[in-house]
């Protein structure tokens, strides 16, 4: 409780200090603001040539809204998953990236990796906007699922938040975590259906029955990924215009709440240490 | 005696002297988790006590543990024994300028700052003309800080610091970058605080300033308090340690 009171009392800082990211980051750059959807647009082309005119990978048309581009269905899946990552990548090297401060003032420690939550959402807003105002422009009636792609969005970056504040206490303590979850996400993109449908998993997972002998196949493992269940429902709102299905949207849910619950108590556990450790 | 604005009582703190470090977690698997370090002990059972309104210098050779006992003040290292406890809000100004942004202005870094070091935005929109009035960098407010000289870090910094308006205040020797000038400001900047009834604790290698400003002296040596009592005894103890001593 005392804790919360605290955290709570540095939000003006929180504030700050996301500022302080989103003014720093593009400044003396030309476009500015634009850069941030530079990233996103260069791999939407290469996927999109590769996977769907190469590879010829066909995900169904949006149900009921009817679309059937594999651009925008991909930026659906690839914008929450990227913001995803960079929160983990750049919350967890936020602790060894503000060594001076840590070093010298005291300051509710939790507020760096979260600052960075706030400012790449900054930017993930960003790019959301520019994506809906693409899928009005190709006929998506979006608007009445608009509150609840932000709930979504909230419970991404609740999850994101969750995962970065473990991995920055570990990172501080083991330098190369941050190599190894570059890696990860790599992979872990993959293990995601955002440049696939999920349908092309299920159609193996039939072919092979349940594994082991027990009725448990390999569809059910695919979907233990908490990002699939995220990619869903983005998908479900932003691409379909329907209902998120009520399974999906639980377990992000509880996926957000227990990741953002032990994120918080590790780093609770160890925040004194720090100054120390660095 | 008078009330005591922060007391010590047998404070201990240990760092761990790492000989081979495991900070990769190959070196920590192929090691079995072990790293080899030995105890070292920063602070021995430090204890002593400041009045409220003094002004408190801390003296000791270097590495004799003053800047580790200021950074248990100020609740950024936590030490193994011992307690700490004040009375009334503490600000600590450990290194000046840290928290500041290179490429953004001298007038978002003072709002960035400040809240770093615990003010709402309504207090330092209040005092804004006032930090910036004491820093003298006026023509410069709106210059991205990496264009300051390292003085004006210094100065932005401090008047940052000086205007949070603690009770106590804990200074470790950053003043020693001002030019005369703003050291005369300073020095007047801790009478005024020891006229408004405040502590300020700080620590110095210069003893013609710790003598001038501090009732009050500690002096640490290797981890342990040797003597606390008023600053010129103190100082004088100390310099007398010292191996050819007269000069001051
Ligand atoms: N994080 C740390 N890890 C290991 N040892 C440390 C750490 N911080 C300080 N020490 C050790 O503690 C001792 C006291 O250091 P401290 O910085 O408190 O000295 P000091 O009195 O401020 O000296 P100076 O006058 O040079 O500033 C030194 O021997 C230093 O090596
Ligand atoms: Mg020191």
């Amino acid at each position: 409780m005392r804790y919360l009171k605290e955290v709570l009392a540095s939000r003006e800082l929180l504030a700050n200090l996301t500022l302080r990211e989103i003014r720093g980051q593009y400044k003396r750059t030309i476009f500015g603001q634009l850069w941030s959807l530079v990233n996103p647009l260069a791999s939407m082309l290469v996927y999109t040539l590769v996977f769907a005119f190469i590879l010829r990978v066909e995900p169904e048309a949006g149900d009921p809204s009817g679309l059937d581009i594999f651009a925008v269905w991909l930026l659906c899946g690839l914008l929450p998953f990227a913001f995803f990552s960079n929160v983990v990548q750049q919350g967890m090297g936020s602790i060894l990236g503000n060594v001076g401060l840590v070093q010298k003032v005291y300051f509710a420690r939790i507020v760096l990796p979260l600052s960075k939550v706030g400012s790449v959402g900054y930017n993930w807003l960003f790019e959301m906007g520019v994506l809906v105002v693409v899928l009005v422009i190709f006929g998506a009636f979006v608007w009445p699922w608009l509150p609840l792609v932000v709930v979504t969005m909230v419970l991404l970056a609740i999850f994101a938040a969750g995962i970065a504040l473990m991995l920055a206490v570990a990172n501080v303590h083991f330098r190369d975590t941050q190599y190894f979850v570059s890696i990860i996400m790599q992979i872990w993109m993959y293990l995601t259906p955002i440049i696939y449908p999920i349908s092309l998993v299920a159609v193996q997972s039939d072919k092979y029955g349940g594994l082991f002998g027990t009725s448990v196949t390999i569809l059910d493992v695919y979907r233990i990924n908490p990002l699939e269940r995220f990619v869903a429902v983005f998908r479900q709102l932003l691409y379909d215009n329907r209902w998120p299905d009520p399974q999906d949207f639980l377990l992000c849910a509880i996926w957000a709440l227990a990741a953002f619950t032990v994120g918080l108590w590790i780093f609770r556990r160890s925040e004194k240490g720090l100054a120390e450790a660095l | 005696m008078s009330e005591v604005a922060v007391s010590i009582e047998h404070v201990s703190k240990k760092f761990r002297l790492y000989h081979e470090r495991n900070q990769s977690i190959k070196s920590a698997v192929m090691r079995g988790r072990r790293s080899v370090h030995e105890d070292f002990w920063a602070l021995k059972d430090v204890g002593f006590e400041v009045p409220v309104g003094s002004t408190f210098g801390l003296i000791g050779s270097n590495g004799s543990g003053k800047s580790t006992l200021l950074k248990c003040l100020a609740k950024i290292y936590y030490p193994e024994t011992g307690s700490i406890t004040y009375n009334g809000k503490i600000a600590a100004l450990l290194e000046v300028g840290s928290g500041f942004h290179p490429e953004l202005s001298g007038r978002e870094n003072i709002f960035l700052n400040g809240s770093i070091l615990g003010m709402s935005k309504k207090e330092i929109t209040a005092k804004f003309d006032e930090i910036v009035d004491f820093s003298g960098v006026e023509k410069f407010i709106d210059q991205p800080v990496k264009n300051y000289s390292s003085g004006m870090y210094v100065r932005l910094g401090f008047s940052v610091a000086i205007n949070v308006n603690p009770d106590i205040l804990v200074v470790d020797e950053v003043l020693a970058v001002g030019d005369t000038e703003f050291q005369a400001k300073c020095a007047q900047k801790f009478r005024d605080f020891k006229n408004q009834g405040r502590t300020v604790i700080l620590v110095s290698h210069s003893m013609t300033s710790v003598r001038e400003m501090c009732d009050s002296a500690a002096w640490l040596s290797h981890g342990e308090l040797v003597k606390v009592g008023p600053a010129d005894e103190t100082i004088d103890a100390y310099l007398d340690s010292l191996p050819g001593a007269s000069a001051a």
